[in-house]
């Protein structure tokens, strides 16, 4: 062991940082070594005006109490972890179907709300005609163009017209 | 009733305002116009057509108007369309008009407003059907059944300017 660390030694020994047979070990040393009973008595005599100078702080608590209550804040926060546990499978499965059931509705309903009102495009469609049989026995057929500038009803009735004409036109 | 109420805002015109003669004339003809107009267009005048359909030329026999001709031409097979009589008929509102278009086919028509007709069509006095819709100027209304040989009749009928 050089000076050096025999040095550092005596240092561990002031600070209490040595075992008893070390520190027992080292102190006979130190009564052999005028040098190293100097190092003590300063270092000793310098700890001791450390110590004196260090403010005092102490702790706005007791240390159990603050320790105890760090040990209650998780305590609480576990239980309040338990009690946001997942929800039970009924639940979940309604919370499942309900809530895109209850986003579509919205969805929906804001559409509808917004619907604006139809165009005006002076379209006319056809759902005025009306058509009356007298007969059953009848059979028609109807017909509307496109454009619904035409629209035909065709009877399964035959009529001479020509020969009807002509007696009429004779009359 | 219309025109008496007419008459008395004119003659309430004439006194507040102090209107000349020559003014309270032309109110009183535009007024007059006016109801004149619309008891006018309360009546429909149509023209109800009957149309022979065949695939053989008659000489001599009236041939329907090309517009007409273009439209049946377009759904119906037959190439020839002979108009065998044409009735005009105006009919004032909420009012109905009888017209015979061959011995045995005739039309009842139905004035319901707003160019809404009614058309009931009669064979030897029995109702076959009776048709109603909204008849438009350059639309037409066509009622169709089979004739003797190959041939059709349609009656035709459209709203007449």
């Amino acid at each position: 062991m050089n000076r050096n660390e025999i040095e550092l030694k005596v240092q561990a020994l002031v600070d209490g940082e040595l075992t008893g047979s070390e520190a027992e070990a080292l102190r006979q040393r130190i009564n052999d070594d005028a040098g190293l009973q100097q190092l003590h008595v300063s270092l000793t005599q310098m700890r001791g005006l450390i110590a004196d100078s260090e403010l005092p702080r102490p702790l706005p608590e007791s240390g159990d109490f603050y320790w105890n209550k760090i040990a209650e804040t998780i305590e609480r926060e576990e239980s309040a972890g338990e009690r946001a546990a997942p929800p039970t499978p009924a639940s979940r499965w309604l919370l499942r179907w309900l809530t895109p059931l209850v986003g579509v509705s919205a969805v929906v309903l804001l559409l509808t709300l917004q619907q604006p009102t139809a165009p005006d495009l002076g379209i006319m469609l056809s759902g005025d005609h009306e058509l009356e049989l007298s007969s059953d026995e009848i059979d028609v057929m109807t017909y509307n163009t496109d454009d619904d500038s035409m629209s035909i009803v065709w009877l399964d009735y035959s009529m001479d017209i020509q020969k009807d004409y002509m007696e009429l036109w004779l009359d | 009733m219309a025109n008496e109420l007419e008459t008395s805002f004119a003659m309430t015109l004439l006194r507040r305002h102090n209107m000349n003669q020559l003014a309270f004339l032309l109110a009183l003809l535009f007024f007059a116009g006016g109801g004149w107009v619309s008891a006018q267009a309360d009546s429909i005048s149509l023209n109800a057509r009957l149309v022979l359909g065949t695939g053989k030329e008659k000489q001599g026999s009236k041939k329907v108007s090309e517009s007409i001709h273009k439209r049946l031409a377009k759904v119906f097979k037959w190439v020839h369309y002979y108009q065998l009589s044409s009735k005009k008929l105006t009919i004032e509102d909420a009012k109905t008009m009888t017209s015979k278009l061959s011995k045995n086919a005739s039309i009842k028509v139905s004035n319901q407003k707003n160019s809404k007709v009614s058309v009931s069509l009669f064979s030897g006095g029995k109702m076959l059907l009776q048709k109603t819709q909204t008849l438009r100027s350059g639309h037409y209304m066509v009622l169709a059944g089979k004739s003797t040989g190959d041939s059709a009749w349609f009656i035709v009928l459209s709203k007449s300017n």
